[in-house]
């Protein structure tokens, strides 16, 4: 992988951010699973970056700072969003345990008879 | 019994059940693309079996009418967070609007009304340019001209924003008809439900009613609960009763101070509204908060500058000799008759933007001297030119205070514009989950409940890790800042 900052085929911190926001709000998990992969590379490749390619990124990260914001926006709401869809997953699993005891009482009752409590 | 005529009926029920069932799939085709529609599975019922002898004899199912697959909780999440979108969308088209007067637009050096940063640089300079040179006529009529350019893009920019008001107060008001006719419909859907189907779904019309919600949802900020019989009550998010099952409330309005304020009965609930979300709650944030208050800065910026420099002026002696009637730094009070006054004289900060005009016709009665100076001297003018370096409004200087008022606006577009991506993607994820929700087939609904886990996990990675790449490369930039 080329260095950043000194060439364009590599995504702009800004860019990567962007793209991460677009990917979430689609639930484009594939797309988020690519760019969690180039984070770790951009990760590595930070640690032996050249004196000018660390004042790149540094303009890069100032450059995306806004972005980032609108990314942990729509991580959060994501976040509420999935809180939301696992208490509706478990209404319904209450339910049907629900639908099943009742049942399964309805019927102890009814073979006990009469005079049961 | 098991006879040959049993096993008949019961090969002649399964089949009208069966006709049943491709019926209710024939109606989610043709409904594939009618907006609002919710598919339909058939429900099976074991019909109750004959016992003869000890024995149990199976009677086979009957088809016994279409569940929607619909999920209510999912559905007013959505809802809530429609509303959240609209508000922010609404709110954020006009700050935009509202941005466009004061940022100069691309490849220009003025904004639709002016420059007003550069017009008070000017108007301070030309008193240095004057400062100079206390009796050059062309350097008067230079300080009068920049007046005039400064006082016309303050007033400009103030009727500009008195005229947005206005335009979001009819806005405002004309969502309240729209509001009206849906809480009606909505009325008479949860009397025909409660009618037709009060333990269970009630298919077309409970599609009706929640895509009724949705655009109620795009107006105005509401909260809904399930009643009995299957009705449904909406209230204000702060509230207000809109809809009791089968009877509405209409919204009314009113002028209040100027605007249209919005009640319910005899109560004014404008102020609950512009909070609640919808199309609504951003016309009046954008009409009471965000226009106000850049009103409000204007206003202080118009007074603080006309005030000052009219005081100074005040407190000179013009070229023909003329003093004004004011007080000067060492207390003196100049023999004047009328008042020497650059721009007219405002008497309070409200209002001053838009009325903001030069009242001072004639250049020579510019007080460049001071008093009993004789009136070649410069020293009220180098008071006047100091005024640009002075924190004469709310402890700023001119320039500064409009400076800081240009980027706290444009701190809160970023904010709201923040803001609505992040609702709006909300929706996006949401629909897609309703989506496959309202699916027939039970795998896509699980799957996409994995994708949402799934991308979150991804995101969430990704997330932490750019988290800790900026930071690090904002340390790096540092470092190699210092070395």
């Amino acid at each position: 992988m080329q260095s950043f900052g000194t060439h364009r085929e590599h995504p702009e911190l800004k860019d990567l951010v962007v793209e991460a926001s677009r990917a979430l709000a689609r639930l484009d998990a594939g797309r988020l699973e690519e760019l969690a992969l180039s984070c770790q590379v951009l990760n590595r490749e930070m640690k032996s970056a050249g004196a000018m390619e660390r004042t790149a990124l540094a303009g890069q990260a100032c450059d995306a700072v806004t972005d980032m914001a609108v990314f942990a926006r729509v991580l959060e709401a994501t976040r509420a969003n999935l809180n939301v869809m696992h208490r509706l997953r478990e209404l319904y699993a209450g339910r049907l345990e629900y639908g099943e005891r009742a049942a399964r009482g309805w019927a102890v009752g009814k073979e006990n008879g009469h005079g049961d409590n | 019994m098991g006879t040959i005529s049993s096993a008949l009926g019961m090969m002649s029920q399964a089949l009208d059940a069966d006709q049943a069932a491709l019926n209710i799939v024939a109606n989610n085709v043709a409904n594939a693309n009618t907006p609002g529609y919710t598919e339909e599975t058939p429900n099976w019922e074991e019909n109750q079996p004959v016992t003869i002898n000890g024995v149990s004899y199976g009677t086979g199912v009957t088809e016994t009418g279409p569940t929607s697959q619909r999920d209510r909780v999912l559905e007013e999440r959505l809802d809530q967070q429609q509303q959240l979108a609209s508000a922010s969308g609404t709110r954020l088209t006009a700050l935009n609007t509202m941005q466009a007067l004061f940022t100069p637009d691309s490849g220009s050096s003025s904004s639709t009304a002016g420059d007003i940063g550069s017009d008070i640089t000017s108007f301070f300079d030309s008193f240095s340019s004057l400062e100079a040179n206390p009796t050059d006529s062309s350097l008067r009529e230079e300080v009068l001209t920049s007046a005039s350019t400064l006082a016309g893009d303050v007033s400009n920019s103030a009727a500009s924003l008195n005229e947005q008001r206005a335009a979001l107060d009819q806005e405002a008001s004309g969502t309240i008809s729209q509001v009206n006719s849906l809480t009606s419909a909505i009325a008479q859907l949860n009397q025909q439900i409660m009618s037709v189907s009060p333990d269970g779904d009630a298919g077309t019309l409970e599609d009706q009613r929640q895509q009724d919600l949705s655009q109620l949802s795009q107006m105005i900020g509401i909260n809904q609960a399930t009643t009995e019989n299957n009705g449904l009550s909406i209230t204000t998010t702060s509230g207000q009763l809109l809809v009791s099952d089968g009877s509405s409330l209409q919204l009314t309005t009113g002028a209040v101070n100027g605007v249209t304020d919005f009640f319910l009965g005899s109560t004014d609930i404008t102020s609950q509204l512009a909070s609640g979300g919808g199309e609504l709650g951003g016309y009046l944030t954008a009409r009471d908060q965000d226009i106000p208050s850049a009103l409000g800065s204007l206003d202080q910026l118009a007074y603080n500058v006309s005030t000052s420099v009219n005081a100074l002026n005040n407190a000179g002696t013009d070229l023909s000799g003329a003093e004004g009637t004011g007080t000067n730094a060492a207390g003196v009070t100049g023999t004047g008759t009328t008042p020497l006054y650059i721009f007219s004289e405002p008497t309070q900060v409200a209002g001053s933007a838009e009325s903001m005009s030069v009242a001072m016709t004639d250049p020579s009665q510019i007080a460049a001297a001071g008093f009993g100076d004789g009136t070649g001297d410069n020293s009220n003018a180098t008071a006047m030119a100091a005024l640009a370096g002075a924190a004469i409004v709310n402890g700023q200087t001119p320039s500064n205070f409009y400076s800081n008022f240009v980027s706290t606006l444009g701190s809160t577009i970023s904010e709201v514009q923040t803001q609505n991506t992040a609702q709006n993607a909300s929706v996006t994820q949401l629909q897609t989950q309703n989506d496959a929700l309202s699916s027939v087939n039970l795998n896509d609904e699980a799957s996409a409940m994995t994708t949402l886990e799934r991308s979150y996990q991804a995101a969430s990675q990704v997330f932490t890790m750019l988290n800790s790449i900026m930071a690090s490369a904002l340390n790096l930039g540092e470092q190699a800042t210092v070395s």
